[in-house]
C-alpha cells in the first residue's frame, strides 16, 4: 500500500511543486473576492448569529475554499485519466487501489488545509478574531478528507470532462451556496433546512464555524462527519477498483 | 545502424528462446456492445521469446495488451503468468510486466528523471540502488544529457525511448510494446528496433509487440501471431508462415487488376517471368502476402 501512497504523493507534491505560486494565486482570488465583496461592501456593519457578518464569513470562506481545492484534484484527476493517461501509470503498477486513494486523498487534503492557511492569513488584517482550537483543526481534516475522497469517487466515476463539469455545476456549487457558508441556515424553511443538513458541507461549516468562535457545538455533527468520510472514502475505494479492471 | 546488422540480431533473437511458458492465454475475449474485438484468442509466451501481434488497425491488438496488463477486464478468457491466475493475483504479476502503450503516458510536467523516479517509487525500488538504475536507464536510451528537462520539451523518438526504459526499470521478465513505433520517423524507427533488439538479447526479456508494420515484425519477431477482426488467422515464424505460401511472388499487372502468383525458387519465379506478356515483376514474399491470403485484405495501405 505505501509503495501507492507514496508514487502518488511524490507525482502530485511535484507537479504541484512547480505550479506552487500560480496556485496558491489562483486559490486566494475567489476567497478575497467574497471578503471585500460580502464582508466589507454587504457585510458592514450586519451580524449574524450575534456576531460580525466579516467575523461570521471568515470560517465560511475557510470551508468553502478548502472544499474547492480539496474536490478540486478530481479536475486534475480527469485530466490525467483522459488526456495526459498518466493515471495508467499508478493502474499498471503494483500498488494496491487502497495506496492510490490514500495517496490522493492526502494529496487533496494537503491543498484543502493550504487555502485554509491561506485564508487566515488573508483575514488577519482584516481585525478577525481567532483562537485556533484542535477541535477547528479536527474538523479542517475531517472536511478536507471528505471532499477529496469525493473528488477521487466522483473523477474516477464519470466517463468524460463534461460529466465532471455537470457534477460540479450541479452538486458542488449548490451545496456551496446552500451548506450555510454565508448565512446562517436557521434563516432557511424547515423543509429546507432539513434537505441541507443531509449535505456534509452543513456538518463541517458548522463546527469549523464554532470552533473558529469559541462556541460550543452540537456533539452530533463531528460523528456524522466521520460517517461522511467513510463513505466517501469506500465509494473512492470502490471506483478505483473498477477502472482497475 | 544498418539494416544488416538489425536482422542478423534479431536471428540471434531466435536462437535462444526458452521453453517454459511464462504467459499464457486462453479463450481471451472483449465486446463492446455488439462488436467482439477480440475473439477467443489463445496463445502462449515462452521465457526469453519475442512474439509480435500483427494486425491491421483496429484487429483488437491494443485491446488485448490492456487486457493482459490490467488496464481492461477481460469479457471472457483466462490470462495466466507464471500459471497464476492474473486477475486473482494481479499484483504479483504485475511486477514481472513492464508496460509501454501506445498513447505515451509519460509526466509532461516532470522531467526525464523525475518520471522514472515515480516509477520506482510504484516499483518499490529504494535506496543507492535507485539512482544507479535510474541512470543506467538515460545511458540506454541515450538520454543522459536530457535527464533533467520537462517530458514536454521531448521529441516523439525521446519520449518513446523514456517510455521504454521506464517500462524496464524494475527489471520486468516480459515487457509489452503496444505499437511502439507509430509515428515516428523512418531512421528513429530503426534506432528504436536496435533499442528492442538489445532488450530481448542482453536482458533475455520476453517481448510482445504489437504493430500493423509489416516490415517491423518480420525483422523483430521470432513468432508472429496474425489477429484479423479479433481472431487469431495465423501463428508461426515469419519464415514459416511465407514457406507455406512459397517465398517468391511474380506479381502480373494487368489491366483488371494485379495477380500474384506464388513459387518455391526464385529460378521458377523467374521462369515464368520470362514468358509474361504484360509487365511483371519478381520479388520475395512478405507477411502481407500471408495476410492477403488469409483474409483476402491487405494490411497496410
Amino acid at each position: 500500500m505505501w509503495n501507492g501512497v507514496r508514487g502518488v504523493l511524490y507525482r502530485e507534491l511535484k507537479v504541484y511543486s512547480k505550479r506552487a505560486g500560480k496556485q496558491l494565486l489562483a486559490s486566494s482570488i475567489s476567497p478575497l473576492l467574497f471578503l471585500v465583496a460580502f464582508g466589507w461592501g454587504f457585510g458592514r456593519g450586519v451580524t449574524m448569529e450575534g456576531v460580525p457578518y466579516l467575523t461570521f464569513l471568515i470560517p465560511g470562506l475557510i470551508a468553502m475554499s478548502s472544499l474547492n481545492q480539496s474536490y478540486g484534484i478530481a479536475q486534475e484527476l480527469n485530466i490525467s485519466r483522459f488526456y495526459f493517461h498518466v493515471f495508467d501509470e499508478f493502474l499498471i503498477a503494483p500498488v494496491t487501489p487502497l495506496g492510490i486513494v490514500l495517496g490522493e486523498t492526502l494529496y487533496g487534503m494537503f491543498r484543502g488545509l493550504l487555502s485554509a492557511v491561506l485564508i487566515l492569513l488573508i483575514a488577519l488584517p482584516f481585525g478577525v478574531p481567532f483562537a485556533p482550537t484542535p477541535v477547528f483543526f479536527a474538523a479542517l481534516a475531517l472536511h478536507t478528507f471528505i471532499f477529496a475522497s469525493l473528488g477521487v469517487a466522483l473523477a474516477m466515476l464519470v466517463q468524460d470532462h463534461a460529466g465532471q463539469a455537470a457534477i460540479t455545476n450541479f452538486v458542488i456549487t449548490p451545496m456551496i451556496f446552500l451548506g450555510g457558508t454565508f448565512f446562517s441556515l436557521e434563516r432557511l424553511p424547515s423543509p429546507l433546512q432539513l434537505a441541507v443538513s443531509l449535505l456534509p458541507l452543513s456538518h463541517s461549516v458548522r463546527v469549523l464555524r464554532d470552533a473558529f468562535l469559541g462556541r460550543a457545538t452540537d456533539p452530533v455533527h463531528l460523528p456524522v462527519l466521520l460517517l461522511f468520510a467513510g463513505g466517501c472514502f469506500a465509494l473512492a475505494l470502490l471506483a478505483v477498483k473498477r477502472v482497475e479492471a | 545502424m544498418g539494416d544488416a546488422q538489425v536482422t542478423a540480431a534479431a536471428g540471434r533473437a531466435r536462437s535462444d528462446g526458452g521453453t517454459s511458458a511464462v504467459l499464457e492465454v486462453a479463450g481471451l475475449s472483449k465486446s463492446f456492445g455488439s462488436v467482439r474485438a477480440v475473439d477467443a484468442l489463445t496463445f502462449a509466451l515462452a521465457a526469453g521469446e519475442f512474439v509480435g501481434l500483427l494486425g491491421p488497425n483496429g484487429a483488437g491488438k491494443t485491446t488485448t495488451i490492456k487486457m493482459l496488463t490490467g488496464l481492461m477486464r477481460p469479457g471472457a478468457g483466462t490470462i495466466r503468468y507464471y500459471g497464476r491466475d492474473f486477475l486473482r493475483f494481479p499484483r504479483e504479476a504485475k511486477r514481472e510486466i513492464g508496460v509501454v502503450q501506445q498513447i505515451s503516458n509519460l509526466d509532461r510536467d516532470l522531467t526525464a528523471r523525475e518520471n522514472l523516479t515515480l516509477h520506482a517509487i510504484l516499483h518499490g525500488l529504494g535506496g543507492a540502488g535507485r539512482r544507479d538504475r535510474i541512470e543506467e536507464a538515460l545511458r540506454f536510451a541515450g538520454l543522459e544529457a536530457a535527464g533533467d528537462r520537462p517530458v514536454r520539451t521531448f521529441s516523439g523518438g525521446m519520449g518513446r525511448r523514456l517510455v521504454i526504459v521506464r517500462a524496464l526499470l524494475h527489471e520486468p521478465k516480459i515487457l509489452f510494446l503496444d505499437e511502439p513505433t507509430v509515428g515516428l520517423d523512418p531512421q528513429i524507427r530503426r534506432d528504436l528496433w536496435d533499442l528492442i533488439i538489445r532488450i530481448n538479447q542482453s536482458r533475455k526479456t520476453a517481448i510482445l509487440l504489437t504493430t500493423h508494420y509489416i516490415e517491423e515484425a518480420e525483422r523483430l519477431c521470432s513468432r508472429v501471431l496474425i489477429l484479423n477482426d479479433g481472431r487469431l488467422a495465423a501463428e508461426g515464424s515469419p519464415a514459416g508462415l511465407k514457406r507455406g505460401l512459397g517465398r517468391f511472388v511474380l506479381e502480373i499487372l494487368r489491366e483488371e487488376g494485379l495477380e500474384e502468383v506464388f513459387f518455391e525458387t526464385r529460378e521458377e519465379a523467374v521462369a515464368r517471368l520470362g514468358v509474361c506478356t504484360t509487365s511483371c515483376k519478381v520479388r520475395e514474399s512478405t507477411l502481407e502476402d500471408v495476410f492477403l491470403k488469409l483474409t483476402g485484405r491487405r494490411m497496410e495501405r
